[in-house]
Parts: structure tokens; C-alpha cells; sequence
């Protein structure tokens, strides 16, 4: 990748809150026009990094570099960025059109200008005819899309966006997550939004940067990263993940190196009846079944496998499992922990039938 | 970047103007009062304070700041606890007249008491069959303090109960606990430290109650003065001294006082913090 | 739900209501029906009367000035004072932040008489003013101001302070990036989030200040037509038993700062409904 293909760069950023160390040599490159989530648990430094790309916080030391020029000591409102706070932090004494008009009056825009760039931004979040309201008398959902409107009236290159869904309920999130990945895609402005949701980070952003503990543990598409891990964090991080401390009690898996930590998803484990007729039975092993849970669209089966309890998905259509029976347990995969780096390893059975195949 | 952080000028220009107008308005009116007090020595001065009927005055001020403590954290108490623990009409209406006595001047809580139980009142025949002296004597100036300093405790403690919600009563009822031990365990604890603040609140109003006890007392010297109204009588006798070296002794009091609400607000919200 | 819970499983409903509507009646009450019960014997010509003799319109006058101009000068030293103890730090902070309390700690009487002490035209303070400008502090409406503006100093500082210390740095976060100067974001966005608390506290101070007598019967001297205050006549009034004019003059009184204290609360409702969204 050559440097001007990327519009936004953080260039070995650290930043310390007195004792705590917030950010550790977080380098970033993300291109024009993209949308990317900055994804981490609490406390991983994601917010601080959104805080420095837009002024509010400045790195100790380290370059942040929008459009080739070095901003670090640009002020925030000079830098060509609108921001979408947590709670939207509306002013509560302005009208959503005052609101959105904020920006551009302090810019000294016509009057006329103003009303036209209001009025189209109105149109976009689909919320014309509210702008006389006060943000307390709008939903959760228009407050949020009125944040994204004052923060894209000045026009600006950059959109961040903390935390957008986290003040929304539910039910209208998912509604909001589909609108603002549209509405970004059809703006075609560069993104970037924090989040500590996968399912939000996975679904909306092109790509992902997981962050923990002030570092940036790897970036790439929601795909790459759930199908190549490159670090025990994001393999655990990513997917609905469980630990395994002694792999090496199950068949078919070489070992790797002198630990026998592992990770695996429920989605690598297949779990059928006894003389139900499955592919690989012959290199299946037996387990003895904890707990099925009601997943909704589908079923969690807890089943016992060499003193470990490991998760598998079943489908609702497939004969009914009851605690307590016996199981054929067949593992396709496991993510194999090896010191900081990880390998993911194939069933080996699967390796030779494929062969015969 | 430390958005709140305002430059130097403008951030020592309004703290000086602040503390300046404070100094000015504040605390030269206490050093005043102690160096007029000590103006003519020493001796003088604890002559003054100990005039029997300085030391008269004190001491009905003390009755009446006891009588009014007392008398309103019951009235509190109760009434905190009726209205943040239950539901019943007319809520609004009872909190309105709780909080009505302080937005009265003064004056006219005097006067208000003068017209109850004066002698063109429908209550008069009553009290002079029974011999009840209350106006000009001291039962009116303890109602009178009582009166200026009635929502104090409980103002304190409705927010405080408010917070805390009802769910550990009802819990402790549903187990079967008596109300007094309702309210020992479970409810004290949670006021304890606001209850403290109001009676602090409620002394300092209570010590320095001048109009409404103005109206009642009828000035009779050594019987019905309390001290703020002992101080009025020597200013006006031109004793500068005397005056002065009483009001110094409620200086001491109100710094006191001004101590212990600090220290109390501190307490409480170091509780609330552990409860949150 | 809890509205229409008729029966609560807490115990003590009886005792405690039954104890706070018997001190409420002896104190508040009965007292506040004797004072119904009088008014409505006035004669209406006589209420008239008294309420509209020169004295009494120039003694409201001197409290309704007075006490505007005082609690103006504490909105605006209040803010002060709250900005600094909620944004800055400095040394003292803690002692200044007690020290407002002071009015309401200290004695009426004892405040009324320093501060007339020191502003005659022979006191510490006084004596500058008068050699310097000529200027009378005590005996004069400027002295009634004085001692007004020492009372009424924590009411306007704590009630902005509190909501000046909840205002989320988010917002101003916002309106920085959008391109406010800090001047910008103040009067912009600040000042309408603390306005509602500055003007009740204004309110509580002026209505307040009204009432006040133990500080102002000192300082003002009490010149018939310059400076009488209001409570003074009740006062004076009483002392002459004339509770027919005493009673007149106190329901006008009331009436004032009935309407303050409402004209308050009707803003204030104004304000909440506007930001809690119940329109």
C-alpha cells in the first residue's frame, strides 16, 4: 500500500493517562472511503484513539496523519471531521434545526445556504418536519440520526463515531446498524466507529481493528479475521469461542509446540446420535451430554468429551438430543495457541478422506 | 487537550473577583466584629459576656434552639418517612405547606402567631381560661423558632430516602420485622449522616432567629431576649462593646457550625459513594 | 405501579402520619387559618386604605428595589463564584466553598449590626467610601443593598453550582468540533443549560430578600419614605397594635412573593418539559 492511498494514518501513537499506559505504538492506516470499526472490550483504548483522530485527546508521542498532512497540532474542528458522541450530546436547548445549523453558522454560511444544506441533510436521516422539535421530544433512533446530520453538515472528510448504538434499545439498533452502514456507503465518507460489540463491529464495518490493553492486535475484514486469527486474543475474541486447555487428549490433532491450549468455536463441532449417519463417525469420539440450550434458530448441545465440556450447534430439524445420552462428538477444527502466535489445525481424518475423495 | 482549561488571565481574573467579593462581603464583617468586640481589652469583654442577662439570653436561645432541634426531626422524621414510603393523596399539598415556612418572611410569621394566639384571636378565651401564656412569653418565641426552621431536617431527608426507594423496608417487612425495627436497621442507617446535617442547618437558623422572635418576645429584659435580640437592645443602648462581644460568641458558633456541615457533607457523600 | 398500590407492606403509615399532621397543624395550619380567618374580617375600604397610603407604597417600593438590585448583583457574582468552584482548581478552594454558607449561618442581627458598624460614615469601611466619594453606605437605600447582598449570597451559588458540576464535557466536546471558540461554546451552549438554576436561584433571593428584617432594620435606618422597608411597617404596626394594618400590609406582602416564587416555578416548568420532552 502505498501512503496516499490511505486518507487517515496513525503513525506509532502512545498516549499515557498518568499511569495508565492508554495506547502503545497503535499504528493505523485505513483508505478513503472506508468504514472501519474499531473493535475492543473496555478499557483496550479504543475510545482514546476515535478522542486523538479528532483533537479531543493528543498523543504523547506519534503522528496522525488525514490526507498526507500532519494534524497533531491542527485543532479538532480544523481537522475536516464530524463526530457522533456516545449519549449524541444533542444541545438540549436548540431545535434539531438549530442543532444541525450549528455547525454552519459558526462557519459564518448565508442564511440561505444554511437552510438548503438542513434542509438536505433533513431529507437524508428522513426526518423532515421534526426540525422545529427539541432533542428530548425525538426517539432514540432520531436523536441518533440527528448527531450523524449535525455531524456531517459542515461537510466534513472524516465521520467518527463513538459507541453510535449503545444508547439504543435493541430492537431499533439493528434497524440503525443496516441505515447507518447504507447511508455511510452511499456518502462515501471515510469512517471510522468504536464499538465492544462483534456482532455490531462484523456486520457494519468493511474492516475491523481489533484492539486490547492499548495495542492494535489485528486488522482486516470481518471474514479474514474470524478465518485467520492472527493472535490468541482475536481468536477468542472473534466468534462465540471457548478455551480448551489440553487439546492433546483428542484424537486426530498433532500437537504444536510444548503448550496444549486451544480455542474452538461451536460451529467446528458437529454432534449426531448414536447411529445417526454422519460423515467421519469412524473418527468421531464419544461424550456424554450436559445441557442443551434453545438457541432460537438453533440448539446448543454441552456435551462431556474427555473430561472437557465442549459446545457444538445442532439444528432444530435434527432428532431430538436429551441430557444424558451418549454422542458421537466430531471436531472439524481447533485454533491451536502457541505461545503469541496461533495455528489452526484440520481434523486429520478430514485431511485423508478428502484425499480419498 | 483540556477543553475546560481557560487561559490563565481569565481564570485568575474571575477567581480573584470571587474571592474579593467574598472577603469583602464576608469575611470582614467577622474580623470586624471580633476586633470591636476586643476593642476595649479583655476584661471588658468577658465582663460582657457574662452579664447575667447576656447569660440569660443564651440561655433561652439555647431552650429554643433545643425545643426547635427536637421538635422538628421528629416532625422530619415522620413526615420524610410518610411521604417517600407510602402512597397517599394530598402528597403534594403536605410537602407544599412543610416548605411553606421558609419562603414567609419572618415578620409575618411573627405576625401570624401574634394573630393565633393574641387576644383578638377565637383561640384567645380558650388560652385565658387556662392560663396559657404564649405570645410575649417564652412558648411563643420557642413556636416562633420553631416555625423558621420547620422543612429543615426533613428537606434533608426526603432526597436521601427518595434514593434509597423502598425496597429494603418492604423487604424487611415481608420478613416480619416491627416498624421501630424497620426503621432502627434498615432505615437509619441510610439518614443518618443527612439527619445530622439537618440538625446542624436547623440549630444554626434556630441560634440566630431575630424577626419572627422580634415580634413575639415583647422585649421584657432577662425574660423573653434571646441573645440576637440582647444584641439589638445594647446596640441600640449605643453598648458598641457589649453588643459586639455577644455577637462574637455566635460568630464562634456559626464557624462551628460552618465546620461541621463541611465535615458532615463529606461523611454523607463518602456513605452514598459505598452505597452506590 | 406503584401509584395504585392502596396498601403498602411497610408498616407505620398510621403512627408517622398521624404525628406529622398533629406538629404540622399546631405550627403551620392553624396558625395560616387565624391569619385566613382575620384577613376575611378586614374590611375591604380599610385594606385598601392602608395598603395605598404613601408610606407603605414607598416602603414596598425601597423592598422591591432593593431587593432586585441586590439579588442581580448575587446572580451575577453567584455564577461567578460557582464557575470558579466547580471548573478551576486553587488554593482555598475548600475553605471558600464553605464560607458561602455563612449567611445562612450566621445570625441576622449579628451580620446586621457589623455591617452597619462598618459603614457609617465613621466605620472601617464607611469612612473610605464617604471621604473618598462622598458616598453614605448606612442610612441609605445603598446600605439596605449591602445587607441584602450578604444575605442572599448562597442562593443563586448553590443552586448553579450543582447543575454547572452534571453538564456533560460531552457537549462541549461537540460544539468545539464543530467550531466554537470557548467564548462561543459558553454563551451557546453553557449558559441556556445553567439559566433555568440561575434564574431560581435569583427567584429564592429576591423573595427572600423581600422578607428580610433582622439584617436591614440596622442598616437602614429607617427613615420614613427613604429607606422603611416593608416588614418594618408590620413591624412598627404591630407595636402599636394596629393588626388590622399590620395584616394589610403582610397579604400584600405574600401576594409578592407568591408571584415570584410562581412566576418561578411556571419558567421552570417551562424549561423541564422543553428538556424531559412532555409537551
Amino acid at each position: 500500500m502505498t501512503v496516499n492511498a490511505n486518507y487517515l494514518e496513525l503513525r506509532h501513537i502512545e498516549k499515557r493517562f498518568g499511569d495508565f499506559h492508554v495506547s502503545k505504538d497503535v499504528n493505523l492506516s485505513i483508505p478513503k472511503g472506508r468504514l472501519v470499526a474499531l473493535l475492543g472490550s473496555s478499557g483496550s483504548g479504543k475510545t482514546t484513539i476515535l478522542r486523538m483522530i479528532a483533537g479531543l485527546e493528543t498523543p504523547d508521542s506519534g503522528e496522525i496523519v488525514i490526507d498526507g498532512k500532519v494534524v497533531n497540532d491542527v485543532p479538532g474542528s480544523e481537522r475536516g471531521i464530524g463526530f457522533v458522541f456516545q449519549s449524541y450530546a444533542l444541545f438540549r436547548y436548540l431545535t434539531v434545526y438549530d442543532n444541525i445549523a450549528f455547525g454552519l453558522r459558526l462557519k459564518k454560511a448565508s442564511k440561505s445556504e444554511i437552510d438548503d444544506r438542513v434542509h438536505e441533510l433533513l431529507k437524508l436521516i428522513n426526518c423532515e418536519g421534526l426540525e422545529k422539535r427539541f432533542p428530548s421530544q425525538l426517539s432514540g433512533g432520531q436523536r441518533q440520526r440527528v448527531a450523524f446530520a449535525r455531524a456531517l453538515a459542515p461537510n466534513p472528510q472524516i465521520l467518527l463515531l463513538d459507541e453510535p448504538f449503545a444508547a439504543i434499545d435493541a430492537k431499533v439498533r439493528l434497524e440503525l446498524r443496516t441505515w447507518l452502514r447504507r447511508m455511510i456507503t452511499q456518502l462515501g465518507i471515510t469512517s471510522v466507529f468504536v464499538t465492544h460489540d462483534q456482532d455490531e463491529a462484523i456486520e457494519v464495518a468493511d474492516d475491523v481493528v481489533v484492539t486490547n490493553a492499548g495495542r492494535v492486535e489485528q486488522t482486516g475484514t470481518p471474514r479474514e479475521l474470524y478465518v485467520n486469527p492472527k493472535t490468541p486474543f482475536v481468536a477468542q475474541f472473534i466468534g462465540n469461542t471457548a478455551p480448551i486447555d489440553n487439546y492433546d487428549k483428542f484424537q486426530f490433532f498433532d500437537s504444536v509446540g510444548p503448550e496444549t491450549r486451544a480455542i474452538i468455536r461451536p460451529e467446528f463441532v458437529s454432534v449426531s446420535k448414536k447411529g445417526e449417519n454422519r460423515q467421519f463417525v469412524k473418527s468421531a469420539e464419544e461424550g456424554v451430554v450436559e445441557d442443551v440450550v434453545f438457541r432460537g434458530s438453533s440448539l446448543e448441545i454441552k456435551v462431556r468429551v474427555h473430561d472437557v465440556v465442549i459446545s457444538g450447534v445442532r439444528s432444530v430439524n435434527d432428532p431430538i438430543i436429551e441430557i444424558g445420552e451418549t454422542v458421537d462428538v466430531f471436531i472439524y477444527r481447533l485454533i491451536i495457541v502457541d505461545g503469541e502466535k496461533i495455528v489452526l489445525q484440520e481434523n486429520k481424518s478430514l485431511r485423508k478422506e478428502s484425499v480419498v475423495i | 487537550m483540556n477543553l475546560r482549561k481557560d487561559s490563565g488571565a481569565l481564570k485568575w481574573t474571575l477567581i480573584i473577583i470571587g474571592e474579593l467579593f467574598l472577603a469583602l462581603f464576608l469575611i470582614l464583617p467577622l474580623v470586624f466584629i471580633v476586633r470591636t468586640s476586643l476593642e476595649k481589652g479583655l476584661a471588658v469583654y468577658f465582663k460582657s459576656i457574662t452579664d447575667q442577662y447576656a447569660v440569660k439570653a443564651a440561655f433561652l436561645t439555647i431552650k429554643a434552639t433545643i425545643w426547635a432541634v427536637v421538635v422538628n426531626t421528629i416532625f422530619g422524621v415522620c413526615a420524610a418517612w410518610c411521604i417517600t414510603k407510602f402512597a397517599f393523596h394530598g402528597k403534594k399539598i403536605l410537602s407544599t405547606f412543610i416548605d411553606l415556612p421558609v419562603t414567609v418572611s419572618p415578620i409575618i410569621a411573627g405576625l401570624i402567631y401574634v394573630l393565633t394566639f393574641g387576644r383578638q384571636s377565637f383561640l384567645f378565651p380558650l388560652l385565658d381560661r387556662w392560663d396559657i401564656e404564649i405570645i410575649f412569653a417564652t412558648p411563643g418565641i420557642i413556636l416562633a423558632t420553631i416555625f423558621v426552621t420547620f422543612p429543615f431536617i426533613s428537606r434533608e431527608l426526603i432526597p436521601v430516602l427518595t434514593a434509597q426507594g423502598t425496597d429494603e423496608e418492604e423487604a424487611a417487612a415481608l420478613m416480619g420485622a416491627k416498624t421501630w425495627t424497620i426503621f432502627r436497621t434498615v432505615t437509619l442507617p441510610h439518614i443518618k449522616w443527612a439527619l445530622l446535617y439537618g440538625v446542624v442547618l436547623c440549630t444554626a437558623r434556630a441560634m440566630g432567629e431575630f424577626g419572627a422572635v422580634s415580634v413575639l418576645s415583647g422585649h421584657l429584659r432577662g425574660k423573653t431576649n434571646t441573645l440576637p435580640l440582647y444584641i439589638e437592645l445594647l446596640y441600640q443602648g449605643y453598648d458598641f462593646t457589649g453588643a459586639f462581644a455577644a455577637s462574637s460568641l455566635l460568630v464562634v458558633l456559626t464557624i462551628i457550625i460552618l465546620i461541621l456541615r463541611v465535615w458532615l457533607e463529606g461523611r454523607g457523600n463518602k456513605d452514598a459513594d459505598i452505597r452506590k | 405501579m406503584k401509584q395504585k398500590k392502596t396498601k403498602s407492606v411497610i408498616p407505620g403509615f398510621g403512627l408517622s402520619f398521624g404525628v406529622t399532621l398533629t406538629i404540622l397543624s399546631i405550627v403551620v395550619l392553624i396558625p395560616l387559618c387565624s391569619l385566613v380567618v382575620f384577613s376575611a374580617r378586614l374590611s375591604p375600604s380599610e385594606f385598601l386604605h392602608t395598603i395605598t397610603t404613601t408610606r407603605v407604597l414607598k416602603s414596598y417600593w425601597i423592598s422591591i428595589s432593593t431587593a432586585f438590585v441586590a439579588s442581580a448583583i448575587n446572580a451575577a457574582m453567584g455564577l461567578i463564584l460557582a464557575w470558579i468552584l466547580v471548573r478551576y482548581e486553587f488554593p482555598g478552594k475548600r475553605f471558600v466553598d464553605g464560607l458561602i454558607e455563612l449567611p445562612f449561618a450566621l445570625p441576622t442581627a449579628v451580620a446586621g449590626i457589623a455591617l452597619t458598624h462598618m459603614t457609617t460614615t465613621q466605620g472601617w469601611v464607611g469612612k473610605i467610601f464617604y471621604d473618598l466619594f462622598r458616598i453614605k453606605i448606612a442610612y441609605t437605600p445603598l446600605g439596605i443593598v449591602v445587607a441584602l447582598i450578604f444575605i442572599g449570597i448562597p442562593f443563586v451559588v448553590r443552586s448553579v453550582q450543582p447543575v454547572l458540576e452534571k453538564i456533560d464535557i460531552q457537549y462541549e466536546e461537540a460544539a468545539s468540533l464543530l467550531g466554537a471558540t470557548r467564548r462561543e461554546t459558553f454563551w451557546k451552549i453553557i449558559f441556556p443549560e445553567i439559566l433555568p438554576a440561575l434564574i431560581s436561584g435569583f427567584s429564592l433571593a429576591f423573595a427572600r430578600c423581600i422578607g428580610e428584617y433582622g439584617s436591614v432594620v440596622f442598616i437602614s435606618g429607617n427613615i420614613p419614605y427613604e429607606t422603611e422597608i416593608a416588614p418594618l411597617m408590620i413591624m412598627s404596626k404591630l407595636q402599636e397594635y394596629d393588626y388590622a394594618s399590620a395584616t394589610s400590609i403582610a397579604l400584600v406582602m405574600l401576594a409578592i412573593a407568591f408571584v415570584i416564587l410562581s412566576v418561578n416555578a411556571i419558567l421552570q416548568s417551562m424549561v423541564s418539559k422543553r428538556v424531559s420532552g412532555i409537551a
